[in-house]
């Protein structure tokens, strides 16, 4: 019973970490267009942030890296916010310029592969490929049994994961969502209507690397530890088929694929019979989210939730949301 | 003069597809632009526009030079088009559409939005009241709530061009505009165009089908491999010589 109460636990974690990331690529993604192949790096840049600020000074022995500080882990997730913040927008400035978007695509992924390689290969910026460990548990004061304070951390995630929902949730239906999404459809005609659309993109890059690192936070918060491994270029590619499998432009379906794709792809594997050589069922594993997104994209591109019509009224200032259900003809 | 072009040239790498075009353009002028294939119509519209970077010449609108401005601030300061390739934003709704381009130099910017809720608020209002007026003007409101890919060509221009007056512009560029619209339309798109005319806005039309810039243009310029080759009325360059030597080839 503990035990699935760890796991439990720990999936919710992973659930409210795996949340943040789709509401940041849905935002970049689902509603600018921006293609942040690099996602993966503005959490691992919030994670090591988060970590460096509380583990205390390098001691130079056991793991070397930058920043270290004593400071409390609710300063710790502001900064690491405001890493994944910064650092979105030191490489958007140069991306996202006047380059075409599947180029800025192909630059964000080159960037996320470098990022690996730096941090590995320099090892006293974030300790190399062994990572950094040992992150202190916040809160451990708290008079919580191990399996309470397990629990406890996962409601805090899914509350940050809430607040951020309802965040994004409200800039998406304001009139500069709207922009946003004009620049998606037709970037020419929103530049010809009078939108900046460079800076727009530019916005929605850095507040996506906001909650990106904020996720990465929370995320090393909880494991205590943060190495290259856990960073892979891969791991953007699972929220991406998550965000094709639920439903682009719309936060609900970002959500619903959150929960079919990184956890029931990642985990029901575990309790399938392992079979063939060893690591065989974890390459299987991607190969069946692989399956999954290209699957989604020839049978229902639009997702298992499609986005939302917004219908008009007269006399409200914008239309809301509402459920499509009826299709409505062509006039 | 609203506006007054001279000797625009626009390179892309050697090739000059626009080599010394001038054109003034008075508030409610409509000006015509065609010639053959490749005579640089559409590059030089893109010179006006934005789209396109200026090689040389200079463009002023009300006096003051907007050559060098990227196309979003020549769009804030009253010009504004539409392509040859329809671009209503496909995933929006025909009313979104015409919101998004309705809220002026900032209104929809990110501070607005999040720091002065009260006047954003009043501006979505009042933007939506300019739409429903351009759509039942139109008589477009019965898709207000289509998607711009749900359209059919006519409606997807008329999209494009009331998208266009949500900026209240004070020069429309047109690019092609019947292309894609079904023969029984056109009449009804010369007559909206007409009256957009009427109201004040300069308009610059790059078009194949002559009888439409017959109908709507006072003035038409003929360019042939960048250069203009003649201009006047209609009537005076379609009987001009040179012209009729271009388009034969």
């Amino acid at each position: 019973m503990t035990a699935w109460s760890y796991y439990i636990a720990t999936l919710t974690v992973y659930f409210g970490v795996n949340v943040l990331s789709a509401l940041s690529l849905n935002l970049q993604f689902g509603f600018a267009g921006v293609v942040n192949f690099g996602y993966i790096i503005f959490q691992a840049v919030g994670a090591y942030i988060a970590a460096v600020v509380v583990l205390g000074p390098s001691s130079g022995t056991f793991q070397q890296y930058v920043f270290g500080a004593r400071l409390p882990f609710g300063v710790a997730l502001l900064l690491a916010t405001a890493a994944g913040a910064v650092l979105s927008l030191l490489i958007g400035l140069f991306s996202l310029r006047n380059i075409r978007r599947d180029y800025q695509a192909a630059i964000l992924l080159i960037i996320s592969l470098i990022g690996t390689q730096v941090v590995q290969g320099y090892v006293p910026l974030f300790n190399g490929s062994n990572g950094i460990t040992g992150v202190p548990r916040p809160l451990s004061a708290l008079p919580l049994n191990l399996q309470q304070y397990q629990w406890a951390y996962a409601g805090w995630v899914l509350l940050a994961a809430g607040i951020v929902y309802a965040v994004v949730t409200w800039l998406s239906r304001s009139a500069w969502g709207r922009a946003l999404r004009a620049t998606r459809d037709q970037e020419d005609a929103a530049a010809a209507i009078g939108l900046n659309v460079t800076a727009l993109r530019l916005q929605v890059f850095v507040i996506g690397g906001a909650v990106a690192g904020l996720s990465g936070g929370l995320l090393v918060e909880y494991i205590g530890a943060w190495s290259p491994d856990a960073w892979g270029y891969a791991e953007t590619f699972v929220i991406f088929t998550a965000l094709f499998v639920g439903g682009i432009g719309n936060y609900r379906g970002a959500v619903l694929g959150v929960l079919l794709v990184p956890i029931i792809f990642l985990e029901v594997p575990r309790f399938l019979p392992q079979v063939g050589y060893p690591g065989l069922m974890d390459s299987v594993e991607w190969i069946a989210i692989g399956a999954a997104w290209m699957l989604c994209l020839y049978f229902r591109p639009q997702g298992i939730v499609p986005e939302r019509r917004n219908r008009a009224r007269r006399g409200e200032a914008a239309p809301h949301a509402a459920p499509v259900r009826e299709r409505v003809g062509a006039a | 003069m609203l506006l007054v072009a001279r000797d625009v040239v626009v390179a892309y790498g050697g090739v000059r597809a626009v080599n010394g075009v001038s054109v003034d353009l008075a508030p409610a002028a409509s000006l015509g632009l065609i010639g053959p294939n490749g005579a640089g119509k559409s590059s030089f519209l893109g010179a006006l526009g934005g789209q396109v970077p200026l090689t040389g010449g200079s463009i002023e609108l009300e006096g003051y030079e907007i050559g060098d401005l990227p196309a979003f601030k020549r769009a804030r300061r009253g010009i504004t088009r539409t392509f040859q390739m329809t671009s209503e934003f496909a995933r929006m709704t025909v009313f979104e559409n015409l919101i998004t381009a309705g809220h002026g130099a900032t209104g929809a910017s990110l501070r607005n939005v999040v720091l002065r809720r009260s006047e954003t608020r009043q501006a979505e209002r009042d933007v939506a009241t300019l739409a429903w007026a351009i759509l039942d003007r139109f008589e477009m409101s019965h898709v207000a709530d289509l998607y711009g890919a749900e359209l059919s060509g006519g409606q997807r221009r008329l999209v494009e061009i009331m998208r266009c007056l949500m900026r209240e512009p004070k020069v429309l560029l047109l690019d092609e505009p019947m292309v894609g619209v079904a023969p029984h339309l056109v009449e009804k798109l010369i007559t909206d165009l007409r009256s957009i005319r009427d109201d004040g806005i300069a308009l610059v039309i790059v078009e194949h089908a002559l009888e439409v810039v017959q109908e709507l243009c006072s003035r038409v310029v003929v360019m042939a491999l960048g250069r203009p080759i003649a201009a006047g009325s209609f009537d005076e360059v379609v009987a001009d010589p040179a012209v009729q030597a271009a388009y034969v080839g």
